[in-house]
């Protein structure tokens, strides 16, 4: 199940990881430089394919993942085979808090990303030198809960343009670019179940949004807020 | 038939939608255990929504529904916004918990409401606990109250179930039971049906209704396979004069006796077979492909208050005068009266009059009995554990409870595997009714069981 394992960065060296765009929210920002060089001769940045499950639902996970790059999105799936998006995953994110014989829910890549992998068993063994590892992890709470917390307050807001604007505006505060661009990795048909909604009502909510001037440009994936409505 | 049977054509057991029946339910369970039940519910557990739609154009004499006949539309308008509190309400208690999966509106006559309000109800639904694409739809339609156009909106909203009440094609039937629909009517509906791509299509028929000879019923399921539903439920009459007053309009010396009244059902059930339908439970058909009939393969059929389906979720959402909850294992009734109803709903307050709160022995014999419905067999083995009692004990009781319906060969005892026989499914409930220990509880108007 894991692609992470195949990846043509095993040989990256510490360079690689000083430039990581994410180093200082994951958990290599507490180690020395030495130990970054050794951890970067296993550990570095692996590929995952568009459409790759990351993790699996129901199945053993011994590690924990930090999204270096792209987008994942967390599916569980119901007795009958249908899925349920409980979430995303972005640039950041952690994923496989606690190791686990049975996953809550499987990973899907939305497109190319890029994940560091520790192993849980790694961590243990880090955390008695940098005790800041484990408060790091502490402090980023369990992210599934929170992803369950952000959900569910979602789901909780009464109209649909409340919904989809604070969906909207969880991605914009991820948008490390600055900008009031964002790009929706995932389907509409993935938004529209994630809030709970029916997709012809998203389609007509992002149309009055733009109609009532929060959003500048829908635009296929393409979303643009209109700057000064916003703040 | 085997002769020893026909003493059973005379006794009467619930149809056990719910175990145990709403009629045992009491006052103990009101809007707070209720409350306490729904805010129990977890994250993206699958929730079913039932929504009684109490009106009708029409008074049908057969109805055994809570249903009033309604001339002044703006009541029902009335009643939506009842409705949309009512759902508003259980939102703020299940607090962004629990996922729609399905919703039936049933009737009363739910296509008594017009477009609109039935849109409003939708919405109402989607923006409070979430509504997606994925959700089954269903809806009750009399195919009198559907205007050109209506299949064609139903489809627009995200309905994806139709279920036609159909009864009897007879005309000389359709008048003695005040409802006159030729078969042409029901035929334009599902042509309109069919051509908004709708895939599930569900007839209700009848029988022991007044003048139904076997000639004429067998003309009634020739029209109605004709037609190719995919499913077809075959429910019996049920006669309660003495509880229902508009039932004593029926003529009874019309009725069909109590031997040609089984033959009907048994002779519609052999036809449907040979037509190449799959017997659900033991009065529901479905096309081989119909998820009602892959859920028996499945294992996966379970009986719910509208008789089987395939329903995924365990907590159903009852809405609307005289609707039952069953959810965390508590049963809640709602109201059924529509000024009280509108009284405590408008006050802000859950309108549940009554209800259950099931016991560990009660999931047992629930679903033993669920088993004997929906599959025929149960294997006491398999569900000992849910009792807390012991296995021993518990086919002791049991061995005990069927004895007698053994010995006519209505169910078989294979060591803790009761079985009934293939022939004998129509009494299905009469060997249910013999696990039910509620049942010789007080004086209650239950129907003929077969």
């Amino acid at each position: 199940m894991s692609e992470a394992h195949d990846c043509a960065f095993q040989r990256a060296n510490a360079s690689f990881c000083a430039l990581c765009k994410v180093r200082e929210q994951s958990i290599c920002a507490e180690l020395d430089l030495g130990e970054m060089e050794d951890l970067a001769k296993t550990m570095a940045h692996r590929p995952v394919k568009e459409g790759k499950a990351l993790i699996a639902e129901g199945e053993e996970n011994d590690s924990l993942y930090i999204v270096v790059d792209g987008s994942f999105r967390l599916v569980r799936h119901l007795v009958d085979g249908r899925r349920q998006i409980v979430g995303f995953l972005f640039r950041g994110d952690y994923l496989g808090m606690q190791p686990t014989e049975s996953s809550f829910h499987t990973a899907e890549a939305l497109e190319p990303g890029l994940v560091c992998r520790f192993p849980h068993s790694l961590l243990d063994e880090l955390s008695v030198r940098h005790p800041g590892i484990k408060n790091r992890l502490l402090a980023r709470g369990q992210t599934e809960m929170h992803k369950a917390e952000e959900h569910i307050v979602l789901l909780g807001k009464k109209t649909a343009e409340e919904r989809v604007m604070s969906f909207l505006e969880s991605l914009r505060d991820k948008n490390e670019a600055d900008d009031d661009t964002i790009f929706l990795s995932m389907s509409r048909q993935d938004v529209a179940d994630y809030l709970g909604l029916r997709l012809e009502t998203l389609s007509r909510t992002l149309a009055v949004l733009k109609k009532r001037g929060d959003l500048q440009e829908v635009s296929g994936r393409r979303i643009t807020f209109n700057g000064s409505a916003s703040d | 038939m085997n002769p020893k049977w026909l003493k059973y054509l005379d006794v009467n057991a619930p149809r056990y939608t719910s175990f145990p029946s709403a009629l045992f339910f009491d006052e103990r369970v009101g809007a707070d255990v209720y409350e306490s039940a729904l805010s129990r519910v977890s994250m993206y557990e699958p929730l079913s929504l039932y929504i009684h739609i109490p009106f009708c154009r029409q008074l049908c004499w057969y109805c055994g529904c809570n249903m009033v006949v309604e001339n002044q539309y703006e009541r029902a308008v009335r009643y939506v916004d009842l409705l949309i509190r009512e759902i508003e309400m259980v939102a703020d208690t299940l607090g962004g918990c629990g996922e729609v999966v399905s919703i039936h509106l049933g009737g009363g006559t739910p296509n008594y409401l017009n477009i609109e309000d039935l849109g409003r109800i939708f919405d109402s639904i989607e923006l409070n606990l979430g509504l997606t694409d994925k959700a089954n739809i269903a809806i009750e339609i009399d195919p009198r109250l559907c205007e050109t156009g209506l299949i064609k909106m139903l489809t627009k909203i995200g309905i994806n179930r139709l279920s036609i009440g159909v009864q009897d094609f007879d005309s000389s039937v359709q008048e003695a039971i005040n409802r006159e629909q030729p078969y042409e009517l029901v035929e334009a509906c599902v042509t309109e049906m069919r051509e908004n791509a709708q895939a599930d299509i569900s007839f209700d028929l009848l029988y022991g209704l007044p003048r139904q000879s076997t000639e004429g019923f067998v003309d009634t399921l020739e029209k109605a396979v004709s037609l190719s539903p995919d499913r077809i439920s075959l429910f019996g009459y049920a006669h309660l004069p003495s509880k229902l007053k508009h039932q004593r309009v029926i003529d009874e010396t019309q009725l069909p006796g109590k031997l040609p009244r089984y033959q009907l059902a048994e002779m519609a059930g052999r036809y449907l077979v040979d037509e190449g339908y799959v017997c659900v439970g033991f009065d529901h058909f479905a096309k081989p492909s119909n998820s009602l009939a892959v859920a028996v393969h499945a294992g996966t059929l379970k009986r719910n208050f509208q008789g089987f389906t395939d329903d995924i979720a365990n907590a159903t959402i009852g809405l609307g005068v005289s609707s039952v909850s069953l959810v965390r294992g508590v049963y809640a009734q709602n109201i059924k009266r529509s000024d009280e109803y509108a009284s405590r709903v408008s006050k802000g307050k859950l309108p549940t009059a009554k209800g259950w709160i099931k016991t560990m022995e009660d999931e047992f014999w629930a679903k033993v009995i669920s088993d004997l419905l929906c599959y025929g067999k149960t294997d006491l083995h398999e569900h000992a554990h849910i009792s807390g009692g012991s296995l021993s004990d518990l086919m002791a009781v049991s061995r005990k409870r069927i004895i007698s319906l053994e010995k006519d060969g209505l169910a078989e005892w294979r060591d803790g595997i009761v079985i009934i026989p293939d022939q004998a499914k129509h009494f299905s409930r009469v060997v249910a009714a013999a696990f039910d220990p509620y049942i010789n509880r007080g004086n209650f108007s239950l129907s003929q069981a077969v």
